[in-house]
């Protein structure tokens, strides 16, 4: 019957604590002093809370609280002005550091400006409008302008037979101003989205310790060579799209087709391409596991006598098509590629996944079938809130070696 | 250094029971209620913040190691006396049906022939307003996700009824109707928007929230509507140390019984959400008095209401559990755990709910607080009680309150309560000695109950031996008398108890049980000679400091 002498005094707020030990110990009870004959458990807990009166005070956070808390007050409540930035200027250009300084010019609608530096000095700086509730939260805008420089973007001939040592490099230069609006008829799953840029692209003489590609082809061999087109860029994506979001989801899929049209000011370099792309995520032991898969195929249309300039045409290889391979390894009019994850939940805040990339690239649309793939396969980890993945970290082997895949969006 | 110092407070005051300077039991042991003698008016409003709580629980509170000690603010006798946190109701009082039914419910419901929308609810998974009903009054008013249509309305009308009966301050909560062609906007309602700036409250953007939320066939919407409480919002308590601008909050919540208790009645409805956000100080004036009064503000995280559709692994795994986490990473997913291959039948007015698997020690909110760690067996035992109090009729009127449309989904949610109950109280009602209301009579015979044999989840040929002794409430010291024994819940006291008014005898009373050997640890009662009979001042469970603690990893093994 220990504990029960204790009851309704004991506190482990340092302050009352210390008053327990001055007040039992120490000095004699209020409330003994007050009736020393009888004394009750109420007088006793009367003269605990007495004597709490004399060290009150409000609450004060400490300072990891401070700091969590303004971090919340910016999360759900705050408008992040500077934002860090991790998109490059173009697939190839390595470690990026960049940010970004947010504006909203309306309750909804912001300007962002923002730009980022690759170690191998390919730049972005680019302006966007975002309108992201018209039409009675239906639609969404965005109006985008900047200038990106890639000053080794890597070209290693056209097709599937070609070799690493095979690699040529080549400098772009691009200013750029897009319009692209995004409705939602029905909310959610029906997508449709429309868009116009106006671009300009200079090709120029790579930089780094491979061939420029101007040294090895001519304009002649290979279209685009030491060109500067101007083109006008329209497209079109009808998509049915039910993940839970894009930058995160264990379940849903989409399913969209995005014709695009180039046309060139001077009609020497336009022509028409089509995206159809596929995902699925199927959930597996209360979606513990995840088998996502992923069909991507890009098929060009030339127009007339026009030709494509090599710069844009599909490619496999890269951080997001063949994770295996160097960016842009193979480039050719077509390309097909299938992915396949199977993600794991570590906890609510970590997956890991095992994957397989396949693909290619072909010169006639009537390749673009499941032979002659080439393929690789790895293993990576993603950091991922509800919806989004703000780190994704993957290892892919491929027959042409081993390559690390930093990324700060989702795979698919 | 909290710790320290609760540890040094507590030899002091034990110092002083051996050094004969203060009684064991004071005159007006054991108290029913517990005093709030100070002015509270100067608590400061504080709102601790969702992430910080998170994290620290996740990664700090979740290292926590339970201290062993008794709940502090029980009293002489093992109870939770009322107080501004707490009031003995079922298990205490009798509750009938209809108290349950009306719950904390004592004004009149809203009335929605028009509500004004003063602002979009802020907190909580589940989408909602502030609004004025047609005659003024303001209510908070909660939506159901299309998801669960009828299931976060009715869990939190069903849980409130509950957790009112068990004893917690409670929000007057009623199941009315949304219609929007009924609604107006208060011209000085606001909504901040993504830029920071509060503009004036739309038409929009009800739609917005309406369109996420069940809708009925005629264009209305169900809703649950929680009337404003009355005094000074202060913010949530948090489930460990005290206010510290509050002079009655003396005890550190984390041993406050209740809230330790929540550990069990949080397995038994499935409250998962135990969090500061979820709770509520008010400063209200009673009696004269400023106090501040404790609420659990939001129940409705019960039964199958999780916050998205496909919350698999809720109330079986902390939000960030290091264990699980590493487990499934080095087996790469193969290491299952129990919710991936639960069984449920899902109603969505009910969501994942389940009886069959349901293991009350197993049983995890988001986040663990440090009240719900410091749940010792006899405050588990206390809870218990109170959980068997529920008859199946109680039960089934408190669902009855949901007005779930379909009534096997009515019958459902019922018999799993019923399950769950079933399972707590076998649990938790076997796992000390189950002695309570020990009672002496003049005539010299000691009665008790046995509340794991009156809870139907015990039997079995069991002897019970006191070992009686004379106890000197002034210097503690005690001598002993006799031991009697007895195969029935009635045995002979010694022949030569002092009759002396204020004379004390204690007690120890153990178990002998082929079947549960944890009840040989025996009770301890105290009883003061009156004038001509014996009063119950005193009992213990368990002593302070039993380290074991209610948890899965610890579970009482039939001795054959």
């Amino acid at each position: 019957m220990l504990a029960s002498t204790m009851q309704k005094c004991g506190a482990t707020r340092m302050n009352t604590a210390w008053w327990l030990v001055l007040v039992i110990v120490m000095s004699p009870l209020p409330s003994f002093a007050q009736t020393p004959s009888e004394p009750t458990r109420e007088a006793v807990i009367e003269g605990a809370q007495a004597e709490k009166l004399n060290d009150l005070h409000p609450y004060e956070p400490g300072r990891m609280e401070g700091l969590l808390n303004r971090a919340e007050d910016i999360l759900v409540n705050g408008v992040p002005r500077w934002h860090p930035f991790f998109d490059n200027a173009y697939y190839g250009g390595g470690f990026t550091l960049g940010a970004g300084y947010a504006h909203h010019v309306s309750p909804y609608s912001m300007v962002d400006v923002r730009g980022s530096y690759t170690v191998l000095g390919y730049k972005l700086l680019e302006a966007e409008f975002t309108s992201p509730r018209l039409f009675h939260r239906r639609g969404s805008l965005s109006v985008l302008g900047g200038w990106r420089e890639a000053t080794q973007a890597a070209f290693y001939g056209l097709g599937m037979g070609t070799a690493l040592q095979d690699r040529t490099n080549f400098d772009f230069q691009e200013p750029y101003g897009s319009t692209t609006f995004t409705f939602w008829p029905t909310r959610r799953l029906f997508m449709l989205r429309g868009g116009v840029e106006l671009s300009r692209w200079s090709q120029r003489e790579g930089e780094g310790s491979f061939p420029s590609v101007d040294k090895v082809y001519t304009p002649t061999t290979l279209p685009g060579v030491g060109t500067t087109t101007t083109y006008v860029h329209s497209q079109g994506t009808v998509g049915f799209d039910w993940r839970t979001s894009p930058g995160y989801s264990r379940r849903g899929g989409f399913y969209g087709v995005t014709l695009h049209d180039y046309t060139d000011h001077d009609e020497k370099l336009g022509f028409r391409q089509v995206d159809y792309e596929a995902i699925q995520h199927f959930p597996i032991l209360r979606e513990s596991w995840v088998i996502s898969l992923r069909g991507y195929a890009q098929t060009s249309y030339t127009k007339d006598d026009q030709q494509i300039p090599f710069f844009l045409l599909p490619y496999v290889g890269s951080g997001s098509t063949m994770r295996g391979f160097e960016s842009h390894r193979f480039r050719d009019q077509n390309r097909i590629v299938a992915q396949a994850e199977w993600r794991i939940m570590v906890n609510r805040f970590i997956d890991t996944a095992f994957f397989f990339d396949a693909g290619k690239v072909t010169a006639r649309r009537a390749d673009l079938d499941f032979t002659g793939l080439k393929s690789d396969y790895g293993f990576g980890v993603r950091f991922h809130g509800p919806f989004g993945t703000p780190l994704r970290v993957d290892v892919a082997r491929s027959p042409e070696g081993t390559q690390l895949v930093m990324s700060a969006h989702a795979m698919f | 250094m909290t710790r320290l110092l609760l540890v040094i407070g507590v030899a002091a005051i034990l110092s002083r029971v051996s050094s004969g300077a203060s009684p064991q039991f004071y005159p007006d042991d054991p108290l029913a209620r517990e005093p709030e003698s100070q002015d509270a008016s100067k608590a400061q409003p504080y709102f601790q913040g969702s992430l910080f709580e998170m994290t620290t629980n996740l990664f700090v509170t979740a290292d926590y190691k339970p201290s062993g000690h008794r709940a502090q603010n029980i009293n002489t006798i093992d109870e939770v006396p009322d107080s501004n946190w707490f009031t003995n109701r079922i298990g205490s009082t009798r509750v009938t049906v209809e108290d349950l039914v009306r719950g904390p419910n004592a004004g009149v419901p809203p009335d929605p022939s028009r509500w004004t929308l003063m602002r979009e609810k802020t907190s909580g998974s589940h989408p909602g307003f502030t609004a004025r009903d047609a005659r003024g009054d303001i209510w908070f008013l909660e939506f159901d996700p299309t998801y669960f249509p009828e299931g976060a309305t009715g869990a939190v009308e069903v849980a409130t009824k509950i957790f009112w009966a068990l004893g917690y301050n409670q929000v007057e909560s009623f199941l009315t109707t949304f219609d929007p062609a009924r609604v107006d906007f208060d011209p000085k309602a606001t909504l901040r928007r993504p830029s920071g700036a509060r503009t004036r409250f739309t038409k929009d953007d009800m739609n917005a929230v309406l369109e996420r939320v069940a809708r009925r066939p005629d264009g209305t919407y169900r809703v649950i509507a929680g009337r404003l409480l009355p005094g000074k919002v202060l913010g949530g308590f948090q489930y460990d140390g005290t206010r510290p601008d509050d002079p009655n909050d003396i005890i550190a919540h984390e041993h406050r019984r209740e809230l330790r208790a929540l550990h069990v009645f949080g397995a038994w409805t499935n409250l998962t959400d135990l969090k500061a956000s979820n709770t509520l100080d008010t400063l209200v004036t009673e009696n004269g008095r400023t106090v501040v009064k404790h609420y659990l503000q939001d129940v409705g995280s019960t039964f199958g209401m999780c916050n998205d559709l496909h919350e698999w692994d809720l109330s079986y795994e902390h939000f960030y559990q290091t264990g699980t986490t590493l487990r499934r990473l080095l087996s790469f997913g193969f290491a299952l755990s129990p919710w991936q291959t639960i069984r449920y039948v899902e109603y969505p007015s009910i969501g994942k709910f389940e009886g069959d698997r349901f293991d009350p020690r197993a049983w995890r909110p988001q986040t663990p607080t440090a009240a719900y760690l410091e749940l010792r067996d006899d405050d588990a035992f206390w809870a218990a009680q109170r959980v068997a109090a529920f008859t199946d009729e109680l039960i089934r009127a408190a669902v009855h309150t949901g007005e779930y449309s379909g009534p096997s989904a009515e019958k459902y949610l019922a018999d799993v309560l019923i399950k769950r109950r079933d399972k707590v109280v076998r649990t938790y009602l076997t796992a000390v000695n189950p002695i309570v209301s020990p009672r002496l009579e003049p005539a010299g015979r000691l009665t008790f109950d046995n509340a794991a044999f009156a809870a139907g989840v015990a039997s079995g040929l069991v002897t019970y031996r006191a070992s009686w002794f004379r106890f000197d409430n002034t210097t503690g010291e005690t001598q002993p008398l006799a031991q009697t024994a007895g195969t029935t819940t009635s045995i002979d006291a010694p022949r030569n108890l002092p009759t002396a008014p204020g004379a004390f005898v204690g007690v120890d009373i153990a178990v002998d049980s082929e079947t549960y050997a944890s009840w040989r640890r025996p009770i301890r009662a105290y009883f003061r000679r009156g004038d001509a009979q014996w009063t119950l001042v005193g009992f213990e469970r368990l002593p302070d400091n039993t380290i074991e603690t209610p948890d899965s990893t610890r579970r009482e093994r039939p001795t054959r």
